[in-house]
């Protein structure tokens, strides 16, 4: 498929693949500036390891190198879908216990929302460059997680955070990985196993 | 008989050794009773009770009687002691009972130990112990109150009967049925009945763990006692596995002869979910008619309220995210697995020391909590593998909301606002939250307001028909509440809104309509709106208008009044009428400019004759803006000559003069201004001038912030006086400007933003006549004097050897800066010198000062001078401002030639008397002078001993022993004096060494002497180190040194502190030396040895100093040892050969200290 890849569209790729790591730097930059403000703001522990928690996509991966770049893509999507998700969630916790105190956080993390959405248009965007049907975000998502108490709240936005940051990281690798022109070749199996 | 071991007593236990001892002493005093051994307390009258209930009566007895005799016995000298009489008497009594019961059972077999107790004050359940030959088959129980009433049988198996309380006593009979063994019948009186309320058993035990409060429900059996006894219920809390006690506390009710289910809670200081929690019930009946012992009820069971602890896989911090007042103290536990250890438990940033509570919770317990920030504060127990956590929130109930005030701005809506007070520092869903209640109309209305905004205020719609309002402003958050009432009449607390839309019409020159829209339903009420009017030259006025209120309508106001040409800013805001509250802000404004109207007046107008008299030049002053109604075009002039029209003129602006060409005649002239709405009323004056004589001048300053001028009352001058002056700035022709003043004034002070200090303004009055203007007087006149601005020029006319005249010059007007009030005319001696100070300000003590107040004077002649001196004029005008600046002159007076002639002539001729006379007396006596001074002396040639004298002198052909010619010696030596004798030729500079040096700049090549002048090198390593290679052996040389550099030590020494030994040794010019004799550092040898054998040579030839030692630095210092001849070189001096040439001329004054020098070089050169 890749060798059959018009030159336009190998370009409108590569110019896709060169934002989208724009995106993910400038993205991936904010985290961490929010992650300080997170931290500092809910008085939690910057070093606090905080365990991996039930809906929060983990960047770390397997054989990633051997990943085609359908596979990067989609895994990319579904976990900013995820992030878009934890990121509202964490929005609209943080109106009801803050109120309108301390809106300087809510800010950020509405801009960092944003952000999320606007790169997983983007990674929909490469997605359908590659001819691939974008998968559908499941209608009512997953059943609502359980009421948490504010200190679990706390310490889940600190891992959403966290990952999300290590998300931007990996994002950047996977674009750069699938806007090599040599790339396009390792894509091809990958486009091919897909269903 | 076992002996009592205890005495059990309510809140503990009493050794029987001390109890009964101190039981009596304290004014207890034991009671046996039916049942067991009371103890009485006097004070209290509370009812202890010894637990024997177990215990047949007989052997209860003996036990005590035994154990009062044995307590007698073993406390007798305590008890003597005390002396209580009541512990004797008791157990005297307690003896008798005893003695009494033991005769009465005395029987074995027989039913003994008969006890009855009553839970329910109508019956009693008694029972009795039997023999154990007696315990099978029935028994016969009869029993009865009095006599009246029948006996009441019947047969029981068990050993216990339930019979009604008597009122007194009942005879009971207890026998066995079918046997042979003897009725036993025992005579119950009710003080032996013991009163033990039922035991009370919990109905509900709820806790509440958010607030840690447990929730106790039970009976109070109250049906079965009669009405209104007095119950006391105990309640005690438990905690932990080990059932610790953690309160206990004491709920009083009153039976009611119904049950009543009864209510209590208990907040826990620790949360209910750290650890188990239990609870326990007892009660007490106060049957004060019940004449037996009352006690207790026994403990109810324990009702549990299990912990998290307690829960299988139970964890967590707790309480779970509390909300808290600032000032608590707060206890978290932290509950865990039980295999799970807590690494530390913190509260913020601060970790706490963890108390256990169980196997699996510990807690901590943190004082005077702090208020916390926005998200709270956390409390984390950190476990070997995670965080289990809780976030309190720490902040102030809130606070009572201080200045409630409720006002309507249209009559739709109430809006209160108030002050929150000091910030819960709650935020979110635990914010504080407001409530507008109206208790008039129930109505509640939940208030939206801004925490962070502070922005506090509430709606509540207006009601129909209700003008009062009684409301009741609630403020809640999670640790408290609070209130705040107002009761308002609306119709006292309007205040509208902006009036918007607000529009202006009307194209009057003095009038406009201004309409603006009010949203509300004002219709009952009146509104008082109040208009701003402003502009640019008026001050702002307010007009109030009152108008019928409407609902949402327009209203509209008539402005009259207003000025013509005249830009306004407008502006409205509304109150109610009836009841002033507020106003309302102001709208936005509005401009709107009037039309014009013709001018109100005609200009102020004057006349001047031309010089020549030909023509008449007409001057108008223009209108002020509130009269001119518009935009001036154009004046016209017209010139009429009775009624008959010379000459009419149309003047534009801006000009506000013009010319007619009137010749000698005159005529009325007529001025009007015109603007584009019409022509102004014409401004009439004549050209009639009335000649006048005798006009003085006058002069005149400022006092304040005018010139004041005054003159005579002139009777006749019937229409006024008009003061008239000219205005000049620069090149600008003079404009003129005028005043006119009623005929009955004397003075004006004429002001003028125009007016320059400094300036000479001339004022010329006029008085006006029916026929024309006179001119009266003249003044001239300042505003404020200066100093004049320049010196007066002047010259010497005139100098002779002890005067000189000088002359000066008027200064010009306009430089004069005041009226001038004299000059001063200083003199001194000095010469001129451009560094020289004024003279005025020299301090000179030969200053003169001429002060001529004669303004007419234009010379003066200085007398009183030294012939042949200079002297220095200075020449200054003054004026009550001050000083000008001096004119300078320096003059020399003349020589006093006859004097002079007188003094050479006077010793000329004494001299050549003295001499005639001298030779005179020689003459006539010269053979005694001889013989008296000059002896004939034999010759020396003629003695062989002074044949010597021939080589001495030899080539002298006529020597004399006594000649006074000199001879020059071959040499001389100076030893360790300086020699001042500038004939004696030293031989060792004209030695061949010092021939052999040739300065480089060969200036002193030629001369006649062939001295040389040496120059010692400069201390530098590298010159004196090529010096002897390039000159060996005793070469002479002369070393220029760069003048920067000379000159550096001595300004910067410690850049070159090499050099500094040098610098300070100052310059100065030295014979030749040879280079290798002069080393660097210190001494040589060959150095010391030449300071030791030529180190003092006289300089030879002062030629060679030249001019360079003076331009050296330090050379006053090194004036003297320069000019003295035959001084040491210093090995270390050096010299500028080329001095600097700025250093010619400063070094001119130093010159001075020279002049000997000098002198004596002139002389050499010469």
């Amino acid at each position: 498929m890749a060798a059959a890849e018009s030159p336009s569209a190998a370009l409108r790729r590569r110019d896709l693949c060169s934002r989208g790591i724009r995106l993910a730097g400038k993205m991936r930059a904010d985290v961490v500036d929010l992650l300080d403000a997170y931290v500092e703001q809910q008085g939690l522990d910057a070093s606090a390891s905080v365990a991996a928690m039930e809906g929060v996509p983990l960047a770390a991966v397997e054989r990633w190198d051997e990943q085609t770049g359908t596979q990067r893509l989609l895994e990319n999507l579904a976990a900013y879908r995820a992030f878009r998700t934890l990121l509202a969630q964490m929005l609209e916790e943080q109106r009801e216990q803050l109120g309108e105190a301390d809106a300087g956080l809510g800010r950020a993390l509405a801009a960092v929302l944003l952000q999320v959405s606007a790169f997983a248009y983007h990674l929909e965007e490469l997605l359908r460059l590659e001819s691939r049907g974008i998968p559908g975000e499941e209608g009512d998502g997953p059943p609502p997680p359980p009421r948490l108490s504010l200190f679990e709240q706390k310490l889940r936005g600190l891992g959403v955070l966290r990952e999300l940051a290590q998300w931007a990281v990996r994002s950047v690798r996977d674009l750069r990985q699938l806007g090599k022109p040599s790339s396009a070749a390792g894509t091809a199996p990958g486009l091919a196993e897909s269903p | 008989m076992s002996p009592i071991k205890r005495i059990f007593y309510q809140d503990g236990f009493y050794s029987p050794n001390y109890g009964a001892v101190s039981v009596a002493t304290d004014k207890n005093y034991i009671y046996p009773g039916f049942g067991g051994l009371y103890i009485f307390n006097d004070a209290s009258k509370e009812v202890r009770r010894k637990r024997a209930y177990g215990k047949e009566l007989t052997s209860f007895f003996e036990d005590d009687v035994y154990s009062c005799l044995k307590l007698l016995f073993l406390n007798s000298r305590r008890m003597w002691k005390n002396s209580s009489l009541r512990c004797l008497l008791a157990l005297a009594i307690l003896c008798l009972r005893s003695l009494m019961y033991s005769q009465e059972i005395v029987s074995p077999g027989d039913p003994q130990n008969l006890k009855c107790v009553t839970h329910n004050l109508h019956k009693m359940l008694c029972t009795w112990d039997v023999s154990s030959r007696r315990k099978h088959g029935q028994t016969d129980f009869c029993y009865t109150t009095n006599d009246l009433t029948p006996q009441v049988c019947f047969k029981t198996k068990e050993r216990r009967a339930e019979i009604p309380v008597p009122e007194s006593s009942i005879t009971v009979t207890i026998g066995s049925s079918g046997t042979a063994f003897p009725t036993k019948e025992f005579v119950i009186h009710q003080k032996d009945i013991a009163f033990v309320p039922v035991t009370p058993r919990i109905l509900s035990l709820m806790p509440d763990f958010p607030t840690s409060t447990l929730n106790l429900k039970w009976s109070d059996n109250g049906s079965i006692f009669p009405y209104g006894l007095d119950a006391l219920w105990e309640i005690q809390i438990l905690r932990k596995e080990a059932m610790e006690v953690v309160t206990q506390v004491t709920y009083y009710s009153k039976l009611t002869h119904k049950d009543i289910i009864l209510f209590w809670n208990w907040t826990s200081d620790m949360p209910l979910e750290c650890t188990s929690h239990y609870v326990k019930i007892r009660c007490y009946i106060n049957a004060t008619q019940f004449v037996g012992p009352k006690d207790w009820s026994d403990w109810s069971p324990a009702e549990m309220i299990p912990g998290k602890d307690a829960e299988p896989g139970g964890s967590g911090v707790f309480p779970l995210d509390p909300v808290v007042a600032v000032g608590s103290d707060l206890t978290f536990c932290c509950v865990h697995e039980e295999d799970q250890h807590i690494t530390n438990m913190t509260y913020g940033s601060k970790s706490y020391t963890m108390i256990q509570l169980s196997r699996r919770s510990h807690a901590i317990r943190v004082l005077n909590a702090s208020i916390s920030n926005t998200s709270g504060t956390n409390v984390v127990c950190r476990l070997e593998n995670g965080y289990e956590g809780s976030v309190v929130f720490v902040g102030y109930a809130p606070d009572i909301p201080q200045n409630l005030s409720c006002e309507t701005p249209n009559f739709l809506i109430i809006k209160c606002t108030w002050k929150p007070g000091r910030p819960s520092g709650l935020y979110g869903e635990r914010r504080t939250k407001y409530s507008l209640f109206e208790r008039t109309s129930g109505k509640n209305v939940s208030c939206e307001v801004n925490e962070v905004n502070r922005d506090h205020v509430c709606g509540f719609p207006v009601l129909p028909d209700q003008k009062t309002y009684d409301f009741i402003l609630g403020v809640s958050n999670p640790i408290g509440q609070a209130q705040s009432s107002l009761l308002v009449d609306i119709t006292k607390r309007v205040h509208p809104k902006m009036p918007e839309k607000l529009t202006v019409t009307g194209d009057n020159s003095t009038s406009i309509q201004l309409r603006w829209f009010i949203n509300g339903s004002f219709a009952e009420t009146r509104l008082l709106c109040q208009i701003e009017i402003s502009s640019s030259h008026s001050e702002r006025k307010l007009h109030n208008v009152s108008i019928p209120g409407r609902k949402s309508s327009t209203y509209t106001a008539q402005l009259n009044a207003l000025h013509p040409d005249t830009k306004y800013q407008l502006r409205v805001r509304c109150s109610a009428a009836d009841h002033f509250w507020r106003w309302s802000d102001w709208s936005r404004g509005v401009e709107q400019t009037t039309s014009e109207a013709p001018p109100a007046r005609g200009p102020d107008i004057w006349r001047e004759r031309s010089p020549s008299g030909e023509s008449l030049i007409v001057f108008w002053k223009p209108l002020s803006l509130s009269e001119s109604n518009g935009k001036i075009v154009s004046h016209e002039v017209s010139c009429y000559l009775l009624e008959t029209l010379l000459e009419h003129k149309v003047v534009f602006e801006p000009s506000n003069s013009t010319e007619i060409k009137l010749g000698k005649s005159d005529c009325m002239i007529s001025v009007v201004a015109r603007n584009h709405a019409g022509s102004s009323p014409p401004s009439k004056i004549t050209s009639v001038e009335l000649p006048s004589d005798n006009i003085t001048t006058d002069q005149a300053v400022a006092m304040g912030n005018g010139i004041n001028i005054s003159w005579d009352s002139y009777p006749n001058m019937t229409c006024g006086y008009i003061v008239k002056w000219c205005h000049s700035s620069g090149s600008e022709p003079c404009s003129v400007d005028w005043q006119k003043f009623p005929s009955n004034t004397t003075n004006a002070v004429i002001k003028s933003d125009l007016f320059k200090p400094g300036v000479r303004y001339n004022f010329s009055l006029y008085g006006c006549k029916s026929m024309g203007y006179q001119l009266l007087k003249n003044v001239t006149g300042y505003m404020k004097e200066l100093p004049p601005k320049t010196a007066p020029n002047f010259i010497v006319e005139e100098t002779s050897s002890d005067s000189i005249l000088v002359k000066w010059e008027d200064i010009p007007i306009e430089e004069c800066r005041g009226f001038l009030k004299g000059y001063l005319l200083s003199f001194a001696k000095g010469e001129k010198d451009a560094l020289k100070s004024r003279l005025s300000e020299s301090g000179n003590p030969e200053l003169k000062v001429n002060n001529i107040t004669d303004l007419t004077k234009k010379s003066m002649k200085i007398l009183d001078l030294q012939g042949k001196t200079s002297y220095q004029l200075e020449l200054q005008a003054y004026t009550a401002g001050g000083l000008s600046p001096p004119n300078s002159l320096y003059v020399v007076t003349k020589e006093d030639s006859v004097g002079l002639i007188i003094a050479i002539l006077i010793p000329v001729a004494v001299v050549v008397l003295l001499g005639v006379l001298a030779s005179t007396f020689c003459y006539r006596k010269r053979e005694w002078i001889k013989e008296t001074f000059y002896p004939e002396i034999p010759n020396p040639e003629n003695s062989k001993a002074l044949q010597f004298q021939r080589n001495i002198c030899e080539g002298n052909k006529t020597l004399k022993t006594l000649e006074m010619n000199p001879c020059t010696p071959n040499s001389v030596e100076v030893v360790e004096t300086q020699s001042t004798a500038p004939k004696i030729e030293d031989t060792e500079i004209m030695s061949p060494a010092a021939e052999t040096a040739v300065p480089e700049d060969g200036s002193d090549s030629e001369m006649e002497n062939h001295v040389v002048v040496s120059y010692c090198p400069p201390i530098i390593e590298e010159e004196i180190s090529n010096s002897p290679m390039d000159e060996p052996g005793g070469s002479s040389q002369v070393v220029y040194i760069d003048i920067q550099s000379m000159y550096q030590p001595q300004i910067k020494p410690e850049e070159e502190p090499e050099t500094g030994l040098v610098t300070t040794a100052g310059y100065k010019p030295q014979m030749q030396l040879p280079i290798s004799a002069l080393k660097i550092e210190g001494h040589s040898p060959v150095e010391e040895e030449l300071d030791k054998t030529a180190g003092y040579r006289p300089q030879a030839n002062t030629n060679t100093w030249n001019m360079g030692t003076p331009d050296s630095p330090g050379s006053v210092e090194s004036n003297n040892e320069n000019a003295s001849f035959g001084s040491p070189c210093s090995i270390n001096s050096r010299q500028f050969l080329l001095p600097p040439k700025e250093d010619e001329d400063s070094s001119k004054p130093i010159n001075t200290g020279w002049s000997f020098t000098h002198f004596f070089q002139n002389k050499l050169n010469d």
